[in-house]
């Protein structure tokens, strides 16, 4: 077993299940039903996303394209959040789920400094409705939906069919076939962590590390004036 | 304006980075003052010249672990459970033993205080042992919390431990002159004591710096984006105020010493490598987050 994790990486085992989420970018035009899903199952706070839908321009005009990626937790199958956690508060399911255990996290926020896709966010500490806030949360895969047999929300509400989700120890699960039939990317694979989230033709604007950083003017106009107005800083200090 | 999704906050702030550098500095402070219960006669006796320092040097440990420990308590978005590092110990994470190592830091800078004021001499130097291997694991931990993030390829990089060890001997050395100074302790001994041990950390500081400019300038693609960053956004923290303040120029006073022994330029030089010390950590904790931040 990779160290420190507390289930054994369950991909190809047979009798396991392994959940897993195909992209298949084809498909997507970017309306953000996923993102909207994926707040009201949660009601995730503003400023903060279990999942995104990345969003890039390129070419000057006329000849211009504009690329979408919904992004998410990979439910790597060697999560790095999960070994570097102090308290295990996050851990890796049998599935293939890695989940939070919120009574646990004490938001040192180590796990969200090792994950290598910024999939993990702090709860703000007081929230209208929710009880939940002051430690790290992140996408479930909507763990306590696939439990009850139902496919998680983004998934559900995908109206382009651009996330397909289901289990990939499965042969005749649509995701296994998906991964079988087409040249699909995963996000980093050098860093080791197996991410379990397949791409279907990304563009290179958003898989590369050296084109990752926000290019438009607009964009970081509006960051900045978000942080000056919410935060003060990029860094975290005192935002709880 | 969809771009807007990809601001996300970054772990770590100036708490972090103010932490490092304080556990740094006491745990170089204990060094120094326990020295002369550990190390005696060894090497010409040299340590000895430590003797007048060690009650002082002991509280200045403890008042520094005294901020340091509630500054990363507080920093905790749940700051009530600052125990379950310990009682849910992780073993593969390097802050479940740094939360171990710490309060047993402390427990040996109180001991080691008491032993001095019930004056028993016996037990400085196993207290002062114990003391200087955990000391030593300080900087190390907070190093090794960086080099641990295999995927962060600014800080998975095996001197970064070291390096943070080095740079805790700059500011130890910085704070251990400045209390000599202003109490008039000076003497050729600890002159030639504090002198050399700032030598080795700027000699160590430099050869790792350029050691993090060679990996940074012929790196994969993550520290090309890392090295426009600091560029950018860190270079006067990284060219002024880390190499030019706190290598170059202490180096130059280092020579300055060589010929004429002023304990005030040596403690000078021993400032500004302690101000390059915070501020070449606080560029890599920085830079190191933002790569993957933006991804
Ligand atoms: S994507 Fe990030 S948060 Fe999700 S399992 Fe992988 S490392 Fe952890
Ligand atoms: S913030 Fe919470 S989940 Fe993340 S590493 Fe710290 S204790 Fe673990």
């Amino acid at each position: 077993m990779p160290v420190g994790l507390q289930a054994q990486p369950s991909l190809g085992v047979p009798g396991k299940k392994r959940w897993a989420m195909v992209i298949d970018l084809r498909r997507c035009i970017g309306c953000m039903a996923c993102v909207c899903a994926d707040k009201a199952e949660y009601d995730v706070p503003l400023g903060v996303w279990r999942t995104i839908v990345k969003v890039k321009d390129t070419g000057s005009y006329p000849n211009t394209k504009r690329h979408f990626m919904p992004r998410l937790c990979n439910h790597c199958d060697n999560p790095p959040c999960v070994r570097n956690c102090p308290t295990e508060a996050t851990y890796k399911h049998e599935e293939g789920f890695v989940l939070q255990r919120y009574e646990r996290c004490i938001a040192c926020r180590t796990c969200i400094a090792a994950c290598p896709y910024n999939a993990r966010h702090v709860l703000p500490k007081n929230r209208d409705r929710v009880k939940i806030g002051g430690v790290i949360d992140k996408c479930t895969f909507c763990h306590h939906r696939v439990a009850a047999d139902l496919v998680p929300a983004c998934v559900q509400t995908c109206l382009g069919r651009s996330r397909i989700f289901g289990d990939l120890n499965d042969p005749n699960s649509e995701v296994a076939r998906l991964v079988a039939r087409h040249s699909v990317v995963t996000l980093k694979p050098e860093k080791g962590t197996a991410p379990q989230v397949y791409y279907i033709k990304p563009d290179r604007v958003h898989t590369e590390q050296v084109l990752s950083r926000p290019v438009s003017h607009a964009a970081r106009a509006d960051a900045e004036a978000f942080y000056r107005h919410n935060r003060g800083t990029q860094f975290f200090s005192g935002v709880l | 304006m969809f771009e807007y999704f990809e601001f996300n906050i970054a772990p770590w702030g100036w708490e972090i980075t103010v932490y490092f550098f304080l556990i740094g500095t006491a745990a170089m402070t204990y060094v120094y003052a326990a020295a002369p219960a550990v190390f005696g006669d060894v090497f010409g006796g040299i340590a000895r010249s430590m003797e007048p320092f060690q009650k002082t040097g002991m509280l200045a440990a403890l008042v520094l672990l005294l901020i340091s420990g509630p500054l990363l308590i507080v920093d905790l978005g749940v700051p009530e459970r600052f125990l379950y590092p310990i009682l849910h110990f992780h073993w593969t994470s390097p802050l479940s033993w740094g939360a171990l190592f710490l309060p047993l830091f402390g427990l040996c800078i109180v001991g080691f205080l008491a032993a001095l004021w019930f004056n028993r001499p016996q037990l400085l130097k196993p207290i002062g042992i114990l003391g200087m291997l955990l000391s030593l694991s300080m900087p190390l931990y907070t190093g090794l919390d960086l080099m641990v993030h295999q995927t962060r390829e600014l800080w998975s990089n095996p001197t970064i431990p070291v390096l943070f060890v080095i740079l805790s001997v700059s500011s130890g050395t910085a704070l251990v002159s400045v209390i000599h100074l202003a109490r008039g302790q000076f003497d050729a001994r600890t002159f030639e004591f504090l002198h050399w041990f700032l030598y080795v950390a700027l000699g160590t500081t430099l050869a790792l710096f350029l050691g993090e400019l060679v990996t940074l300038l012929y790196g994969s693609a993550e520290l090309q984006q890392a090295w426009t960053l600091i560029n950018e956004r860190f270079w006067v923290q990284f060219w002024v105020m880390t190499f030019g303040l706190g290598i170059l120029t202490p180096f130059l006073l280092m020579i300055v010493t060589h010929y004429w022994k002023s304990a005030r330029v040596l403690t000078l030089a021993a400032v500004l490598a302690a101000v390059g010390a915070f501020f070449f950590r606080s560029v890599l904790i920085y830079a190191g987050q933002l790569t993957q931040i933006y991804y």
